[in-house]
């Protein structure tokens, strides 16, 4: 393929997947809204399921899926194996989110649900067969980065497929314990496995990239990714075997170990960076590793608590799960949208204009002020939920609940004007 | 720094060279890729109209590669009526950031 023609291709499934990713955002903030009374109560819980699962894979699945495409190709310099694949992936990957979802929402775990969990299985195994096949094309030496990237997609994978396992369960019980015990390990597997090791491994080739950090070292990131695999594996045998116990404390010890040596690459690239300005989109996807941090802070309280059997550990796991996914994922990726979707908009319009016309760079394709709606709501949304939720202050819920689905409207709009950006441009002798 | 070899022409075209290539922006940094160190040699032929630019990119499969290629080309034609301008690129040396000259790095410490 060509090098416009195959440009052309990667924007299109690019596009497909921000675009999805989006709407399932603005769906996600409307659920949200009708689910806050249910967060007070247990997370195995039909509309927390339907929530937490719209949001990891209609939302940050998705998002990062159409991101992965384009950026695959510049983390592990090659080519994408096949962008055909990516297309069946999603045509997959919609429909099963949105029947797994609905048949959550309902709690109807019959047909439709088993029929939408197969339907996501087959989407991210041809989605981890592309990455596969990507990393061991060609004959170069891989690097710690391909071998996060790899191993994420692999824990994504054993997620996926552990879920659908317990959806059978749900009609036909198989399973040799209890169901609760596997979504613990199911969600730490997603949480852990592919998210944290997924963003791991992009932003640390990326990150030095955007600031130009003179940190060459990858020491740190190669200790990191022992720990934290190492950790996952100690925590999915024990929890197994012996569920949430003393052990625990020190397997959490070691993951937490793991993230630190993450974040002690993250402070070297940063203290060595050339570049000293820092973009809006760049501090917000920054700024998202704090709430990873304080949901971390979270998880031994959770453990104090379930330990003793007290009821409040239950609680403080919706407070993980919203930090986890509400505050990390999200803010990153609603950084990292329009930090990335402004340059593929930006190739489509301009790459054979370059040079001919003046142009806007990429950049002065976002449109600030819907880029601040949007980051003023997500912040009043965090801050106003989280304290309501802690303090038991319906109205706060209400309010952070509003305030994301203005971020989201904010978002899809931003997202849906950037798409239908029409080519401007002035001659040369205007300047 | 850029090695230049200039044949069959006037007084200036050096200048001229510089400037032109000065207009190509890298998106990402906001830095002309001059400032950048990214153009190695510049080859001008007056009588053959041609002018021929080595260069490189900061990472193999940068996305903003082939723009940036395909400015270097078309701000050449912009501005050398009736020229044809080529560039190849090249991977070796392999581009760092030392080689960011000290506008640069001015405006990146900004």
């Amino acid at each position: 393929m060509n090098s416009s023609k195959h440009q052309r291709s990667l924007y299109k499934i690019v596009i497909a997947h921000y675009s999805i990713g989006a709407v399932f955002f603005l769906i996600l903030s409307i659920m949200f809204f009708f689910s806050i009374e249910v967060m007070s109560g247990h997370y195995f819980q039909p509309m927390l399921l339907a929530l937490t699962h719209t949001a990891a894979l209609g939302w940050g699945t998705m998002v990062i899926f159409g991101a992965l495409n384009q950026l695959l190709p510049v983390i592990l310099e090659k080519e994408l194996f096949s962008i055909r694949m990516g297309w069946w992936s999603l045509l997959f990957l919609v429909p099963g989110i949105i029947l797994l979802v609905y048949s959550f929402w309902v709690f109807e775990p019959g047909l439709y649900m088993q029929i939408g969990s197969v339907l996501i299985l087959i989407g991210v195994f041809l989605f981890v067969l592309n990455v596969l096949f990507t990393i061991t094309k060609g004959k170069q030496a891989s690097s710690v980065f391909a071998e996060f990237i790899l191993t994420s997609c692999l824990w994504l994978f054993l997620t996926i497929s552990l879920g659908v396992l317990m959806v059978f369960n749900f009609q036909y019980p198989f399973l040799p314990k209890e169901h609760l015990q596997f979504l613990r390990l199911h969600a730490q597997m997603g949480i852990s496995g592919w998210f944290l090791l997924l963003i791991i491994g992009v932003s640390a080739k990326l990150i030095p990239m955007f600031l130009l950090s003179s940190y060459q070292k990858t020491n740190l990131l190669t200790v990191s990714y022992y720990l934290i695999n190492g950790a996952l594996i100690a925590f999915l045998i024990d929890g197994y075997l012996h569920g949430l116990n003393f052990n625990t404390y020190f397997i959490l010890g070691l993951g937490t170990s793991g993230i630190g040596f993450y974040f002690a690459f993250l402070y070297q690239c940063i203290i060595s960076r050339i570049r000293k300005g820092i973009d809006k989109p760049m501090v917000q996807s920054l700024s998202s590793f704090i709430l990873l941090g304080i949901g971390i802070l979270v998880l031994p309280v959770i453990l104090y608590y379930h330990i003793q059997n007290d009821a409040y550990a239950v609680q403080l796991s919706v407070l993980y799960g919203t930090f986890i996914f509400m505050g990390w994922v999200s803010t990153l990726i609603l950084g990292q949208t329009f930090k990335t979707l402004p340059y593929i908009i930006w190739v489509k319009h301009y790459e054979q204009l370059t040079g001919k016309f003046k142009i806007p760079l990429p950049a002065d394709l976002i449109n600030n002020r819907l880029l601040s709606v949007q980051l003023i709501a997500f912040f009043i949304f965090l801050v106003s939920f989280l304290v309501g939720f802690l303090l038991r202050i319906s109205a706060l819920k209400y309010l952070g609940a509003v305030s994301l689905i203005m971020c989201s409207t904010s978002y899809c709009l931003h997202v849906f004007l950037l798409l239908i950006h029409k080519t401007r441009t002035e001659k040369y002798d205007r300047i | 720094m850029i090695a230049f070899d200039i044949s069959n022409s006037s007084d200036g075209i050096k200048d001229k060279l510089i400037t032109c290539l000065k207009t190509v922006i890298d998106p990402e940094l906001f830095i002309n890729i001059v400032d950048l160190g990214l153009v190695y040699a510049v080859k001008f032929d007056g009588k053959k109209m041609l002018i021929s630019v080595q260069m490189t990119l900061s990472s193999k499969f940068c996305p903003m590669g082939d723009s940036i290629i395909i400015a270097t080309k078309n701000s050449l034609e912009r501005d050398f009526n009736n020229f044809k301008a080529e560039v190849n690129v090249v991977w070796e040396p392999e581009w760092n950031y030392k080689f960011i000259s000290p506008e640069g790095l001015k405006i990146l410490g900004e």
